[in-house]
């Protein structure tokens, strides 16, 4: 766990479309007339994130057997229209209560895995074993098994991806802000230290409808929000931020339903701006945390528009797990990474009185 | 169809006097070398001032959307608020309070304000509103009450109407909601719809002047006193005269000096005022060119609609709060570094903030200083996808100082400040070369030297240093002054004598409803003396407008404007 993989955004051409390319007779060279790094500190508010996956057109490449059914199709299959005479509780009721309550041992349908080998994400442990995947840019040891599991179900994909995105960014309890503190460089850094937060403001869009301004501010949640408050030591390698593995709650509300995402492990490889910043998130996500997560954010009628069946799922889930072993030698966790942006912002620390009063002071670092 | 004969059947007794003839007479400018200063040049030696030399015209104006609004809220509530968006009016003499006077009425504005004036009323007599509106309940809801829509109708005639109805009039109103009533078994409905008609009956929304013969100057005529509380609302409130101005109105005090300074001076000190300062300030800055500005959102992606509305909004924050509430000179608005930022600006500034709008104070190394410098004045002055040195000098000139810049001709080459190709990389380079025509040069020398000094902001107010990677020299120079950055243009700015003097000319023509030219030049030059002796307080100000002999003293003899708009503009 202790190992540092090579920054795998180092090369990425991905992260090169952060460079904003000169319009013809825009007025480029323009300055801010005040520094975003100050006190030594410089904040990020996200504004994308996405299932770190490889996609390639129609899904052939990375899954070869198709796409996944989802509770609809399963069904059908399950219940035949020409079966014998059926109750409520003995099907629909019987299938919600194994979403509910999935158990592995139990559940027969099929399910297709993604296959690589080509996948981002980050190498978690610094090994590279047999199931590891190699990053777009070349980087092998990518540990992404949590790819294997929604590659090939729709929900994960494209719109669905946009949906979760707007729940990130329309939704305040979902604001997740960092503030990376101690930095003396923002191109290289041997020491800085990263800590989340949940934001409490409202997001700018910019004038194009698609990103956010840098620039604006986003008041701390040092109340309500503690829970999401982690920290991470780091350095910056030619721009790109990466930490050392710690484990973070996420805020994640989807639709009208709060929950959050414990993520076990979790490290930062991220290139820096000034304006923005783009790369992973990646960890081990705590299964019990996740499948909760995803039933109290999407009910299974959401779920049946992208194909997406809970109990199968959780066997793939238990299956592919590959970390954080119980006491039986279970794993508990699953390897995965988030796709992140995010856009600079400035932090509004809440006032000593007011955390007092909130039940929550800044952190010990600041 | 044209106010005037909008007017004819309400106002055939009333004559509307000379403004449309006025617009025609533009006034020429000589030469393109020195700025003009609007007519006050045409006028030399000493002279007795004569009636006409210390009185304004009788105006008939069309109520803005604002007025309607402001006098709404007071008489029925901020609770009653209909979306009114009247027409644009036509700037005339730099104002739109001026273009007021000659507006035309076309059938789909008709169609407006009766669509508002139906919102307006039905929302006064609506279950909810009738409660605390009607100060009297019928005694039957289902039929006609002529007593209680008596009451109801006096009270908010006078208050609309800017005077108190006569007893035939107000039986007219209270008979057609009687009929109203009947007609509909409800005696609200009834109500709504005389209101409605009341609402939108043309001696509502146009703002007409009665006169009579001033006693103290024989043969001299001066604005009745009802005219004259609603010329002191509209200018100090935008809004028509509340009760306590009406109620000195019908005691006389209005025409006696004492009373009118206790009046103008209740005004003055009323919470109202902002709304008069921010309108007459939005009219002279020309911020109904926020209604339509748009930025090339690929170009500057962090100006969006949010600035637009914001950067209006915090120029007009700063201005009452340095000049109402703080009191400060007016000349200090053009350096001072104190303002106020909202979320959106704060982003465009990079600029940390907490949340809606919050005072903010630039610190001393910071290039931002003054009025100049807010994105209200360089990114309204400047193209969609860049900054336009013409542009904002332009704007100083003929917003700020007064003085008209001649439109280019016609058959002007553009191409050297508008090649995107163009080997000149900043604007100083484009304009340089631009200034090799001789035709160009003498109007440029009049704005360019003023509107480079600002180049150090892009065209969304955004600081820069560099301009497609050259350093960009913002050095200037205002009518002999030179600088070498913008808050030497600032303090030169602060300096000018045509700074002050334009904003008194702007508030006297703002105040009465007319252009202000060489008619008028020994009340602006008592004005200007006024002004000057007060420190440049705009409150100072305001109340010499309002308390002046020309505010209330009217002309029967219609004179000659000049109409500079007609006459400004020069390459952009």
């Amino acid at each position: 766990m202790k190992h540092m993989p090579q920054p795998s955004l180092l090369a990425s051409g991905l992260l090169l479309a952060l460079t904003i390319a000169p319009t013809a007779f825009a007025q480029s060279g323009a300055q801010d007339s005040a520094p975003v790094i100050r006190n030594r500190s410089i904040a990020y508010v996200m504004t994308m994130e996405e299932w770190a996956m490889h996609k390639t057109p129609g899904a052939k490449a990375e899954c070869p057997n198709g796409m996944n059914e989802g509770p609809r199709e399963q069904f059908k299959v399950l219940f035949p229209e020409n079966g014998p005479k059926r109750t409520v509780v003995g099907t629909q009721l019987a299938r919600e209560a194994q979403v509910y309550f999935p158990t592995p041992e139990t559940e027969n349908m099929p399910f297709r895995e993604a296959v690589g080998p080509v996948v981002p994400g980050i190498n978690l442990d610094g090994k590279v074993d047999a199931d590891d995947f190699t990053s777009p840019d070349g980087v092998k040891g990518i540990d992404n098994q949590f790819f294997r599991v929604i590659g090939c179900v729709s929900s994960y994909r494209d719109v669905a991806a946009l949906m979760v995105t707007k729940w990130r960014v329309d939704n305040s309890f979902n604001r997740v802000v960092i503030e990376l503190t101690d930095v003396d460089d923002l191109g290289s850094d041997n020491d800085v230290t990263v800590t989340t937060y949940r934001g409490l403001s409202a997001m700018l869009p910019d004038a194009t409808g698609s990103g956010y301004m840098p620039g604006a501010s986003q008041k701390l949640d040092m109340r309500f929000g503690k829970d999401f408050i982690s920290s991470f030591k780091g350095k910056i390698v030619d721009g790109v931020l990466i930490t050392e593995p710690g484990d973070y709650l996420m805020p994640y509300q989807a639709l009208a339903n709060v929950s959050t995402l414990l993520f076990r492990g979790l490290k930062f490889e991220v290139r820096l701006s000034q304006d923005s910043a783009e790369g992973y998130m990646g960890g081990y996500l705590d299964i019990a945390s996740w499948y909760a997560q995803r039933q109290q954010s999407i009910s299974t009628h959401h779920q049946s528009y992208g194909q997406e069946s809970s109990p199968t799922v959780y066997k793939a889930l238990t299956r592919l797990a590959d970390g954080y072993p119980d006491q039986a030698g279970h794993n508990t966790a699953i390897s995965g990474a988030l796709h992140v942006r995010f856009t600079q912002v400035f932090v509004d620390h809440p006032t000593r009185a007011t955390a007092q009063a909130g039940g929550a002071a800044a952190p010990a670092n600041r | 169809m044209l106010l005037r004969h909008f007017l004819s059947r309400t106002f055939l007794s009333q004559s509307f006097i000379s403004a449309g003839a006025a617009t025609a007479m533009a006034l020429a400018l000589a030469s393109c070398s020195q700025p003009s200063t609007e007519g006050r040049v045409a006028v030399t030696g000493p002279a007795a001032p004569s009636i006409s030399s210390v009185s304004s015209e009788r105006r008939l104006r069309l109520m803005t959307s604002a007025q309607y609004l402001n006098t709404l809220a007071y008489v029925f509530g901020p609770n009653v608020r209909p979306d009114a968006r009247f027409a644009p009016l036509q700037r005339t003499d730099g104002l739109l309070s001026v273009g007021t006077s000659i507006a035309g009425v076309t059938a789909g504005q008709m169609e407006v304000y009766q669509k508002t004036a139906a919102s307006v009323a039905a929302q006064v007599v609506n279950a909810e509103n009738r409660k605390f509106l009607i100060p009297c309940a019928p005694k039957s809801e289902t039929a006609r009450d002529d007593e209680c829509a008596r009451v109801f109708l006096k009270k908010v005639s006078r208050l609309l109407y800017r005077r108190p109805l006569d007893d035939k009039r107000l039986d007219e109103w209270v008979a057609q909601a009687g009929a109203g009533a009947e007609r509909l078994k409800d005696f609200y409905t009834g109500l709504g719809s005389a209101l409605e008609g009341m609402l939108f009956n043309p001696q509502v929304l146009l703002i007409s002047e009665r006169l009579e013969a001033d006693p103290k100057t024989p043969g001299a005529m001066r604005l009745d006193s009802y005219a004259l509380a609603a010329r002191l609302s509209f200018f100090l409130w935008d809004a028509a005269p509340d009760d306590l101005l009406l109620k000195a109105a019908e005691k006389g005090e209005l025409q006696t000096e004492k009373g009118l300074a206790a009046s103008v001076d209740r005004m003055l000190a009323s919470s109202r005022l902002e709304f008069g300062v921010r309108a007459f300030f939005d009219d002279m800055l020309q911020f109904d060119l926020f209604d339509t500005l748009a930025k090339d959102g690929s170009i500057y992606p962090n100006f969006t609609a949010t600035t637009v509305l914001d950067a209006r909004e915090q120029t007009l924050r700063t201005i009452v709060d340095q000049l109402i509430i703080k009191k400060r000179d007016y000349r200090d608005l053009f350096t001072t570094r104190e303002t106020f930022l909202s979320p959106s600006l704060a982003a465009l500034y990079r600029i940390p903030t907490t949340g809606g709008w919050v005072p903010y104070e630039f610190p001393a190394d910071n290039p931002r200083m003054g009025m100049l410098t807010q994105i209200s004045f360089l990114a309204g002055h400047a193209h969609p996808g860049r900054s336009s040195a013409t542009l904002r000098g332009k704007a100083l000139r003929e917003l700020l100082l007064c003085q008209p810049v001649p439109r280019p001709p016609a058959n002007v080459d553009f191409s050297a400040v508008e090649n995107p190709k163009s080997t000149h990389r900043t604007a100083r380079d484009r304009v340089t070369a631009h200034l090799s025509n001789p035709v160009c040069a003498g109007c440029h020398k009049i704005t360019d030297p003023i509107g480079l000094a600002l180049e150090n902001f892009d065209g969304a107010g955004r600081y820069r240093t560099t301009e497609r990677g050259s350093p960009i020299d913002a050095s200037g120079n205002l009518d002999g002054k030179a600088f070498t950055d913008v808050t030497g243009l600032a303090a030169a700015l602060h300096d000018h004598p045509a700074l002050t003097t334009c904003v008194v000319k702007r508030a006297y023509a703002y105040g009465t409803g007319g252009p202000a030219d060489a008619n008028n030049r020994a009340t602006l030059e008592s004005l200007d003396k006024s002004f000057a002796a007060g420190g440049y307080r705009i409150p100072g100000l305001l109340r010499a407008v309002a308390t002046s002999k020309a505010f209330s003293q009217i002309t029967t003899t219609p004179t000659a404007t000049a109409d500079a708009s007609a006459a400004g503009g020069v390459a952009k």
